[in-house]
């Protein structure tokens, strides 16, 4: 008995309706592109941390001086 | 100062400059610390030299001077104790506090993140863009701001007076004047002193009503046709909050003088009095008078911006830059928006344009890492981002990269590296509300719900104005059966983005479900 090749083909409708169900998904947040910053909000910032480094070595000098 | 035309027969002879001149010349080059200690020591040898002392004041303004014009920042109390709006409810397109009531049509939150207080990210930030308007008390407390840098302060002239208590702190033997002595109807009559006083007071001591009074005396000097005096009363009424008054002056000054920072003053008043329209109307009426300014249609364009109608601050953006092709802040705001309409090839260019001019740190390099990856340039995106690494100046930033790193690990479908990025944007910043959505998105993945509910709760306390952990917890209770509180998150879920489809099929779902029970 000769062996039969069973050969299977895809069946692929050619009418009628596919439907498929939408299911819903997680949503990722999205990437975000950071905003540069402005020439005063620089600056702004850079004398407050000038201000804050001022601030903190005198204390750090007077609590020297206590000890 | 040597000599000698070669170096053989060098003599030294030292020839010493006049003190005054040498302090001038000084203060013109920028060198505002030399320039103060020169005029010091002029004025111990004559304290009543008048040219020392203007010379004085005015470097030790220069070295805290901002631009007046960009500062602007509304403390709880201006935000939450705001008695000059006119309506509680305005109609749309009308007011800056209800930024969905554009009729431009703003960018879709599905595609453009929003700040806390519902408006699409801008590309640029100044003092100003840094305060949204909370709807409470609470939100106005605890959510962070909205470009990622600071709560909001307790008042209006909170930095300020830190800035000027620092200021003093330098200064081992106290202020260089003691305002409390001045006589200011004596300097009031003096207008080549008073001017540079006013000044010093005003943005080196910080001290508003001591230089409003100083400048009532002095226009009243001047039998009010200074405008220059009008604009300075002007600020300082608005730093005080009168904004009506301020109005006054700076439209007294305007019959005086057409001058384009009165223009930007002005506006800046309607602004704070959510009048958007009217200071539309007013940059226009500049823009006759002084056509094309650069300044006047930045302005434009930035009230568009808030009002969410991207389109036609674009279109202003780009007069901006037919004017001025190097203005930074257009630059910036066109290329984002090309970024979230779905153009980053568009945007790449912009932010290349960027580095070509010179601008050269963190959130620039942060934005070309992320064009170049979604625009398919594989092979700069990475050290992009390395470099965007080496520049960080703090915490938030350092979060925001690997936020940003994480969502182009997630793109090449390497989830290990994504969960790390997230992980550590938490660790730089622990508010970074989006990390947390996404980590929970990343840990329902692995099957651990419990933690990605965890996660996704401490995202939407974090950030009630994100749809996104909304709508995931509704996902993950409907999945879970628990359908009260899906139903609960979704409602959330639609007040933050009332158009989006996937929200309103679980909330009908949802009804459905109920009207059968």
């Amino acid at each position: 008995m000769p062996e039969v090749k069973t050969v299977f083909k895809e069946v692929l409708p050619k009418q009628g309706q596919l439907s498929m169900e939408d299911v819903p998904t997680m949503v990722l947040c999205k990437p975000r592109l950071l905003p540069l910053k402005s020439v005063t909000l620089e600056k702004l910032e850079k004398m407050q941390q000038e201000a804050q480094r001022v601030i903190k070595q005198q204390e750090t000098a007077q609590q020297q001086e206590h000890a | 100062m040597r000599i000698g035309p070669s170096g053989k027969e060098r003599s030294s002879v030292t020839l010493t400059m006049d003190p005054l001149f040498l302090a001038w010349s000084y203060f013109r080059r920028r060198k505002f610390q030399k320039c103060s200690n020169i005029c010091t020591k002029v004025l111990e040898d004559n304290p009543y030299d008048q040219a020392a002392w203007s010379l004085k004041t005015r470097a030790l303004t220069e070295m805290v001077y901002i631009d007046e014009v960009d500062v602007d920042q509304e403390g709880i109390a201006e935000m939450m104790l705001d008695d000059s709006s006119i309506a509680q409810v305005a109609r749309p397109g009308t007011s800056l506090r209800l930024p969905g009531t554009a009729q431009g049509g703003g960018p879709s939150p599905a595609v453009r993140p929003m700040t806390q207080s519902g408006r699409p990210i801008t590309g640029f930030v100044r003092p100003s863009t840094q305060s949204g308007r909370p709807s409470t008390m609470e939100q106005a407390i605890k959510t962070p701001r909205t470009a990622n840098t600071t709560r909001p302060v307790t008042n209006s002239s909170g930095r300020f007076v830190r800035l000027g208590t620092a200021s003093m702190l330098t200064n081992p033997d106290g202020p260089f004047i003691n305002l409390s002595r001045l006589n200011l109807t004596k300097y009031a009559q003096k207008p080549n002193l008073s001017k540079t006083l006013f000044e010093y007071i005003f943005h080196h001591e910080n001290d508003v009503k001591t230089a409003l009074d100083l400048a009532a005396l002095a226009t009243e000097h001047a039998q009010f046709k200074d405008w220059w005096w009008k604009v300075q009363l002007g600020k300082c009424y608005y730093r005080l909050g009168l904004h009506r008054e301020a109005e006054k002056q700076f439209r007294s000054a305007l019959n005086h003088q057409e001058f384009v920072d009165t223009y930007l003053y002005l506006a800046k008043v309607y602004r704070r009095l959510d009048q958007p329209i009217t200071a539309l109307n007013l940059f226009k009426q500049g823009l006759d008078h002084f056509p094309r300014e650069v300044t006047l249609l930045t302005g434009i364009a930035r009230i568009h911006e808030e009002m969410n109608n991207i389109t036609s601050a674009t279109e202003y953006y780009k007069d901006v830059l037919k004017q001025d092709n190097t203005h930074v802040e257009a630059i910036a705001c066109i290329g984002s928006n090309h970024f979230y309409t779905d153009q980053p090839e568009i945007a790449l260019r912009f932010f290349r344009r960027l580095l070509q001019m010179g601008v050269y740190n963190c959130q620039l390099y942060n934005n070309l890492g992320l064009c170049c990856f979604y625009a398919q340039q594989y092979d700069m995106t990475l050290s992009s981002f390395e470099r965007a690494l080496a520049l960080i100046s703090s915490d938030e930033e350092q979060a925001d990269v690997w936020y940003n790193l994480g969502h182009v690990a997630v793109g090449i479908g390497d989830l290990t590296l994504a969960y790390q990025c997230f992980k550590l944007a938490l660790v730089f910043n622990n508010d970074h509300a989006e990390a947390y959505n996404n980590l929970a998105v990343l840990e329902l993945r692995k099957g651990h719900i419990e933690q990605a509910k965890a996660f996704l709760q401490t995202a939407a306390s974090l950030a009630p104005h994100m749809y996104e952990p909304h709508f995931n917890f509704a996902v993950l209770a409907d999945k879970l059966g628990d359908l009260q509180s899906s139903y609960m998150a979704a409602q959330k879920s639609e007040d933050a983005f009332p158009e989006h489809v996937d929200t309103q099929q679980i909330l009908k779902n949802l009804r459905q479900h109920f009207a059968v029970l």
